[in-house]
């Protein structure tokens, strides 16, 4: 029931989350709970690590969402999200992508059913003599295009919807 | 002696000759193409000149550019590693016409080595066993019908081949005239060469290697063996000197087969004589590699020489720095190829950044790397990034050694095989010499990484969590006297 | 500092009769609270699924830190109002942690009756954010509410302590740099619209959360527009046009970790260093106070042996220990927390009065915050008492308690009669927190003395009027009166009425002290300064 952070392990999503701090720092696994110390650090990347009593030396760098850690002489990638956006990607964010102002379609470059990346430029529209990507804020599939070539629009209107995800 | 060189290549063997001419007082002039700026061998030499091409393994096989910049550095001999150029023999010409000396041997040697056909009829005249074979020559039918005389399992391979592309092991009649079209396809597709030939497949084979160093005069010294059985995708990931449980009447024998493959040839410079050995003590020649071996460390540690050394000497005109009776085995030396893949998934190369390197240190252990933290790892060039090699008193003192040595190298943010090599060292079979190129095969249920159990899959999590700034703040700095009331509710 | 030395008897057979009735006190709080907490009817539970929302306390629990308390105040607000219609007056308040800052939660319950307010619902947050205000805390407010319970808007809106002083106290807070933060996972209406629209940031939850001055069945019966509550004060009306909320979320649980997020933001402003010392247990254990607090409101305790099982190591330095005896005071330690102790441990004369005021004025020199555990008949009554002036001497002390600097704490711990109260920091007297115990009975004075009294009285009006009076009248006024009295005394009635922030099990007094006190140190001293004392 309290808050947990998420990890992901070989494609599988796991919760860590603190049950104690004091005398000692109990911190859960996917329910689980184990007995944590930090017994100091050789330097910056390498911890000493106790867990329920096992002692473990672990080297730790960070890759954008990815932490690649060294642990009992074997080597891991961990995958981690903040809160926000692990709490959007469980919500599949149905994304409907909509004017900042009033404006012209310029171009339409996705279909319904395309299958899109994230930063990929979806629409192009005119704007305040500007011309203006609309791109896709994650990887997903194009529900509904809203508008057509030339056709003009409201501030707010609705362009482009991405499909929930799964 | 020369008093400058030019390395034709990049990564940890650049590296490794860069050392030896420094130690020798030459000045070393590297290339590299601009996917290379940051990396080691660059920092490393004297100069550093860049190539230009599209695709960066292009740049370090432009001979023009290579002998361009050889000419405007002044340098008087090139050494061209192992790959690219290596076994160019149009190369190692265009270098002896250009008046600058090749470390390696005469281009006709390399134009006769280099090909599988040729070489073997050479063997053949020299004395050296090869095993049965039947060459293509004219059309298929009669390719299928003679090779099916040598019997089954049959290994049919591109003539102008290398590194398991056009290979293909036939079992059965049945499969032949397809199987043979195949290899010709991928042979005709990878080395503009169709032609194949066909010959025994030995089951369990052995790879066992002599090493020998020749003056192009006829004079020829060995360098004892290597065995390199240990091979994922028809290429080696673990060699050793000497090879283990290999009778020395045996040993001797093969050493000799080598010699005198080479004196024949009036080989130059150090070379390499490849060669299957079956479980029944029968070996037959495979190849001669004209170039020096990636895997040359475990050598130089057991004999105790400098073999990049000795190729300078010779290219320079001084002659065998060694003779026979000079050398000797002692202990033992084992070599792992570090590479950049992902064994779970046979082996595929892996990208990213070598975030986190920390090497391992240690009595008797090497590290030929090319390598430096921070460094890309892209899919432009070969996926071995270094080798790390142990020499200890005995096979099992260095099979100890090097599995030390694995688990305290740190190379984070690339999936690599540190940890899969540490699984083979430990192996019972490895550790008793059972060895044969099907060893991956065999063993590959032993070989992938055991699942870990809830404690250490927690510590991990754990370990990542921790890593985490958000989770640490929450974990260490929560105020008194909250963090010592804990999950308290009235 | 020395240990307390307990005399309790822990096999004696008093002990174990006052362990048993306790515990079933204990036992049925908790039953109490669970029910308030949790009991809800079915069709309730299924409305706030089926609209994608998480029950109130799932919100706070993924709110809070994990691993961290969390003091729930006044569970059982309204518990004998509504026909118990409004459990925990339809709201959560407490203090818990959030990335590490300590804050103040008011959550709506929407499982009752849409969170609609109540009266009581209204007197709670209102003390809530009271408490914001004295202890400077920041406030997360978990909106989700449709509104002033308007069959009882009498009670509800028009007075000074009521609905308005909500969004004034909100004003306030803002004004002195305690952050607000809403966050919008229902409807917040009519007044209930200021609750975001006053908070410093604001999040709102994209299809549930909406914030309108009038609903649309009022707009209809207004205007005679027709529109939906999403289209009327939903999350992209307010976030992209109207600016009345800051963060859009697509879900519950993305508000709450883009609430994390934004708290995470603020800045740690420094508490008032007061000295901590390392923490002990209490040496003698806590669960021994069921065994000591009596099952009979006229007999007596020791004081002593409570703080024992209070205090860090129940080690107590003890003042004046041979002076104005029915009056325990001293320093000791609760969660390291230095705090100066009044306890009672009788019927308060001139001298205790005196050494009280004298002791209150040494913690305000000291800055030592002050923690009055209450179990009190009042002061001293009769001719030589006030001939020795007990009036001016309890005058004394309570002006040195009002005029005290230094927090105060007080916890209701059996009785709590006439003036006393007064003395030893009741509800009028600004404790930053209020707690009782279950066995707790409070009064201008004792049940039966009332009822004696009040019959008395009754006696003397009807012979005035020349009636004669029969014994089973009497006997009737009498008990009528015992038992409105006893219904009103009781810990259930002062806690739904608010005169306190919540019922504690004993046992939790030291943890609910512990988080009050750290609680307190996020307001800066006052100055120091009292009124005039009467010698």
């Amino acid at each position: 029931m309290a808050l947990e952070y998420s990890f992901t392990l070989d494609g599988v999503e796991h919760g860590v989350s603190i049950a104690a701090r004091q005398p000692e720092l109990v911190l859960t696994v996917d329910g689980r709970a184990h007995q944590v110390a930090e017994s100091g650090a050789l330097n910056e990347e390498c911890a000493l690590l106790t867990v329920d009593g096992r002692r473990y030396q672990v080297w730790r760098t960070w890759e954008g969402n990815r932490i690649h850690l060294r642990i009992g002489n074997r080597s891991f990638s961990v995958g981690y999200e903040d809160a926000i956006t692990a709490a959007q990607h469980h919500a599949g964010g149905d994304d409907t992508l909509r004017a900042d102002m009033p404006g012209v379609v310029v171009a339409v470059n996705a279909s319904a059913g395309a299958h899109v990346a994230a930063g990929d430029v979806l629409i192009v529209i005119e704007s305040m003599k500007m011309q203006i990507n609309i791109v896709a804020p994650r990887e997903g599939t194009v529900e509904t295009v809203h508008v057509a070539v030339n056709q003009t629009f409201d501030k707010g209107a609705q362009l482009i919807s991405l499909h929930a995800e799964a | 002696m020369f008093d400058s060189i030019l390395i034709a290549n990049r990564g940890e063997i650049a590296c490794r000759v860069i050392r030896t001419a420094r130690r020798l007082g030459l000045r070393s002039i590297a290339v590299f193409h601009h996917e290379d700026r940051h990396a080691p061998h660059v920092a490393l030499a004297d100069v550093a000149v860049e190539l230009h091409a599209d695709v960066p393994t292009a740049a370090y096989l432009d001979i023009a550019q290579l002998l361009d910049v050889a000419k405007r550095e002044g340098a008087q001999c090139i050494h061209p590693g192992y790959g690219f150029l290596s076994e160019n023999a149009k190369f190692a010409e265009a270098v002896e016409q250009a008046g600058l000396a090749f470390v390696g041997p005469q281009s006709e040697v390399i134009r006769l080595m280099g090909d599988k056909i040729h070489s073997r009829e050479f063997a053949v005249k020299a004395g050296v066993p090869v095993s049965p074979s039947v060459k293509q020559e004219g059309d298929l039918d009669s390719f299928v019908e003679q090779a099916a005389k040598i019997g089954f399992p049959l290994l049919i391979k591109a003539a102008a081949g290398g590194g398991g592309k056009g290979m293909s092991i036939v079992r059965s009649v049945g499969e032949l005239a397809a199987r043979a079209r195949t290899a010709m396809g991928e042979a005709e597709r990878y080395f503009a060469d169709g032609r194949v030939y066909a010959e025994r497949y030995i089951e369990r084979p052995r790879h066992i290697e002599v090493q020998v160093m020749g003056d192009g005069q006829g004079n020829v010294v060995h360098l004892f063996e290597r065995e390199c059985s240990v091979q994922r995708r028809f290429q080696k990931i673990i060699e050793e000197s000497p090879a283990p449980n290999l009778p020395r009447e045996l040993r001797d024998r093969i050493c000799k087969a080598a010699v005198e493959l080479a004196a024949s040839a009036k080989y130059r410079n150090a070379g390499t004589v490849e060669f299957i050995l079956a479980p029944d003590g029968e070996f037959y020649f495979l190849e001669m590699n004209t170039r020096l071996q990636v895997e040359h460390p475990v050598t130089e540690m057991v004999c105790g020489v400098d073999l990049v050394e000795a190729q300078l000497r010779v290219a320079a005109g001084e002659g065998l720095p060694w003779k026979q009776s000079d050398l000797k085995q002692t202990g033992h030396a084992i070599e792992c190829r570090i590479c950049c893949e992902e064994p779970e998934h046979d082996f595929r190369p892996a990208t990213g950044a070598a975030r986190l390197l920390r090497l391992p240190e240690g009595d008797g252990v090497r590290f030929d790397g090319g390598i430096r933290q921070g460094q890309a790892i892209t899919a432009a060039f070969d996926s071995m990034v270094g080798k790390l090699i142990c020499h200890a008193a005995t096979r099992l003192e260095a099979c100890d050694g090097i599995v030390r040595a694995l688990d305290e190298f740190v190379l984070l943010g690339v999936s690599n095989n540190i940890d899969y090599l540490g699984q083979v060292l430990r192996h019972a079979a490895f550790r008793d010499g059972q060895l044969h190129t099907g060893f991956i095969a065999e063993h590959a249920a032993d070989l992938a990484q055991p699942p870990l159990d809830d404690t250490d899959r927690a510590a991990l999590l754990i370990a990542a969590a921790l890593g985490v700034d958000d989770f640490r703040r929450l974990a260490y700095e929560t105020p008194e006297p909250h963090a010592s009331i804990g999950a308290w509710r009235n | 500092m020395p240990r307390i030395q307990s005399t309790i008897q822990t096999g004696s057979a008093e002990f174990r009769r006052y362990y048993a009735h306790n515990r079933e006190l204990a036992r049925e709080l908790r039953e109490k609270q669970r029910m308030a907490r949790f009991e809800r009817p079915q069709k309730d539970i299924e409305r706030l699924a089926n609209q994608g929302k998480m029950m109130p306390r799932e919100r706070i629990e993924k709110l809070l830190d994990p691993g961290t308390p969390f003091l729930e105040f006044s569970t059982l607000a309204a518990n004998m109002a509504y026909d118990g219609e409004a459990p925990s007056a339809s709201v959560i308040t407490g203090i818990g942690i959030v990335q590490g800052r300590e804050v103040i939660i008011n959550a709506n319950d929407s499982s009752i009756k849409g969170g609609a307010w109540y009266p009581l619902t209204v007197k709670k947050i209102v003390r809530v954010l009271d408490m914001a205000i004295e202890n400077r805390m920041p406030v997360i407010h978990l909106c989700d509410s449709a509104g002033g319970f308007l069959p009882l808007q009498s009670e509800l809106f028009p007075d000074k302590y009521m609905a308005g002083r909500m969004f004034r106290n909100q004003c306030v807070l803002s004004k002195m740099n305690v952050k607000q933060l809403s966050l919008v996972f229902g409807h917040c209406t009519a007044g209930g619209a200021y609750i975001p629209a006053l908070s410093d940031y604001s999040v709102i939850v994209r299809g549930t959360g909406a914030v309108f001055l009038a609903g649309p069945p009022l707009v209809k019966a207004a205007t005679g527009e027709i529109v939906t509550a999403d289209e009327l004060g939903g999350c992209d009306l307010h976030t992209q046009v109207s600016g009345t909320c800051d963060y859009p979320a697509s879900t519950e649980e993305e508000a709450i970790a883009i609430g994390r997020e934004i708290v995470s933001q603020w800045e740690h402003t420094p508490k008032w260093n007061l000295q901590r010392d390392a923490v002990e247990e209490p040496y003698y254990d806590p669960d021994e106070l069921y065994g000591i607090i009596p099952n009979d409101i006229k007999r007596s305790f020791e004081m002593r042996e409570v703080i024992a099982r209070i205090v860090d190591g129940s080690r107590f330095h003890e003042y004046q220990p041979a002076y104005g005896t029915t009056l325990v005071c001293g320093y000791a330690n609760i969660w390291g927390f230095k705090v100066g102790i009044l306890a009672n441990n009788g019927v308060l004369f001139n001298d205790s009065a005196l050494k009280g005021a004298h002791f209150i004025e040494l913690c305000n020199q000291n800055n030592t915050p002050l923690v009055f555990l209450q179990n009190i008949t009042g002061y001293m009554v009769g001719r030589e008492y006030e001939a020795r002036g007990i009036s001016k001497d309890g005058a004394k002390m309570i002006m040195a308690q009002v005029g005290s600097h230094v927090p105060k704490f007080t916890v209701m711990c059996h009785g709590s009669f006439g003036a006393g109260n007064y003395g030893m920091c009741g509800r009028a007297y600004d404790s930053r927190m209020l707690y009782s115990w279950p066995n707790h009975n409070i009064g201008i004075m004792g049940g039966e003395q009332a009822a004696k009294t009040l019959s008395e009285v009754k006696l003397r009006q009807l012979e005035r009027r020349g009636q004669k009076v029969e014994q089973s009248e009497l006997d009737r006024v009498y008990q009528e009166t015992l038992e409105a009295y006893q219904h009103q005394m009781s810990s259930y009635y002062a806690t739904s009425e608010l005169w306190d922030d919540g019922i504690l099990d004993p046992v939790d007094t030291r943890n609910a002290l512990g988080v009050s006190i750290s609680a307190a140190l996020n307001a800066p001293l006052g100055q120091q300064g009292y009124g005039i004392f009467r010698f």
